[in-house]
């Protein structure tokens, strides 16, 4: 692809650098597997200076403390989804960044990437909502922290300037009794983009009420979204049959309110009603009995 | 953009090439080093025939960007022939007619070298999601995980 300059960055600090020196556009290089299949149409990176952060060691890995996962904005979704701090504190993380891609794509793309790339597909989206994720951003040297649905404007669009640089993804930590399902809707199991997906967390006490309760569906709202109605339906109580079908029913009903009538609103509607029942009936099957 | 200076180590030798950092990794093989064993299908990192691997990774080489191949260390098809889990697997493939017209057949070899050094007792499951990133068009897919199986039964000896 044409580009007008390429940098390898080995530190953030070296990107402030960098995006300081180079006059004119800048695109931010990570995995590569998003702005090499950009690349290929229409010259966009022509008069732009690459900046390759890959190789920013910092930027890799999984950390964690006392409350928080902190993930490396280039830690690429296979070493996340066989992360075994990710596995124990955010497991419906690692199965999303499972299901992203094949594994040559998992290999390079990174999850700061797919966050920046800000498909509404993108598999990790709807996870990263439920889980209440913060994303930290550095400008200049100065960070900011987040929420991970607030940058995002529309699909393909975020709030970030070109200066901004995601470094680190902010997962509180779930608890071991939180119950989790995430469900990939695709054209097959493998390098499919997601035709949706359902992410849920739920927890109930001893006696089976529940005392939290996240559930959103990707790839079909313009950017990942959270619903506290949604999370009302279930807190505080013990889940019926009925709680269940109400709750799949208000999550589709979302489709059109949200998304408008289109074309997939047929499919999407039942299939999103179908697929949120039978992930509550999995997560509650022992009240229910 | 004008040529940079690569230093990479490719299939265990060290190379320098004066290239485009912008082109993609699977050009520079092709174009700059006339490794034509490594394949160009779809060209977006969809059907794994342009699979090498890069700092022990399966990665799709279209994805890839030149200057990424600064300092690294890459393995392609035709370095298997030096290495006995390469030629194992190239001589399983052949013996299980894991291979038609051959396109896809580099990338498949090197996703199973890569599942195969990292797992080397691979349960047939595995080999599956191993090389679930590859598309073939003729084998139907039963004579390469055939294939694997039998390189890895080989090697475990």
């Amino acid at each position: 692809m044409k580009i007008r300059n390429f940098i390898q960055v080995k530190t953030v600090e070296a990107f402030h650098e960098a995006v300081k020196a180079a006059n004119g556009s800048i695109a931010i290089l990570a995995g590569g597997t998003d702005v090499l299949v950009n690349g290929r149409e229409d010259d966009v990176y022509k008069d732009c200076t690459v900046i390759d952060i890959f190789p920013i060691e910092e930027l890799h890995g999984v950390r964690e403390t006392e409350n928080m996962l902190l993930i490396g904005a280039c830690t690429t979704h296979e070493a996340i989804s066989h992360d075994p701090l990710v596995k124990q504190y955010a497991p419906i993380l690692a199965e999303a960044s499972g299901a992203v891609g094949s594994l040559q794509t998992r290999n390079r793309a990174t999850i700061g990437g797919n966050l920046a790339n800000a498909s509404p597909a993108a598999d990790t989206m709807s996870a990263l909502a439920v889980l209440h994720a913060e994303l930290v951003i550095e400008r200049d040297g100065e960070a900011r922290v987040e929420p991970m649905t607030a940058i995002f404007t529309k699909p393909y669009k975020t709030n970030l300037a070109p200066n901004d640089l995601i470094t680190t993804i902010r997962v509180p930590k779930l608890s071991p009794n939180v119950r989790y399902d995430y469900i990939k809707v695709g054209r097959r199991k493998v390098l499919s983009i997601s035709r949706m997906t359902v992410a849920t967390l739920l927890e109930m006490d001893d006696e089976g009420v529940v005392t939290r309760f996240d559930m959103t569906v990707g790839a079909t709202f313009p950017r990942p979204m959270l619903f506290p109605d949604i999370s009302a339906m279930l807190v505080g109580k013990r889940p019926t049959e009925q709680d269940i079908l109400d709750v799949a029913k208000a999550l589709s009903d979302k489709i059109p309110e949200i998304a408008g009538i289109r074309k997939s609103t047929v499919y999407k509607q039942p299939v999103c009603r179908n697929i949120s029942e039978r992930s509550l009936r999995k997560l509650c099957a022992d009240i229910l009995k | 953009m004008a040529n940079i200076k690569l230093s990479f180590i490719l299939n265990r030798k060290p190379y320098t090439v004066e290239t485009d950092p912008g082109k993609r990794m699977l050009d520079v093989l092709r174009e700059d080093l006339g490794l034509m064993g490594t394949k160009e299908g779809c060209g977006v990192g969809e059907c794994g025939a342009c699979t090498v691997i890069l700092n022990g990774k399966a990665v799709t080489s279209c994805l890839v960007l030149a200057g990424q191949m600064q300092d690294a260390e890459i393995l392609t098809i035709e370095g298997m022939s030096d290495d006995e889990i390469g030629r194992v697997i190239q001589d399983c493939f052949i013996e299980s007619g894991a291979v038609q017209c051959g396109f896809c057949t580099p990338g498949f070899i090197m996703s199973a070298y890569a599942l195969l050094m990292e797992n080397p007792t691979p349960t047939r499951d595995e080999i599956r999601l191993a090389v679930a990133g590859n598309i073939c068009r003729c084998t139907g897919y039963i004579p390469i995980t055939d294939a694997i199986e039998k390189a890895s039964k080989i090697l475990a000896k």
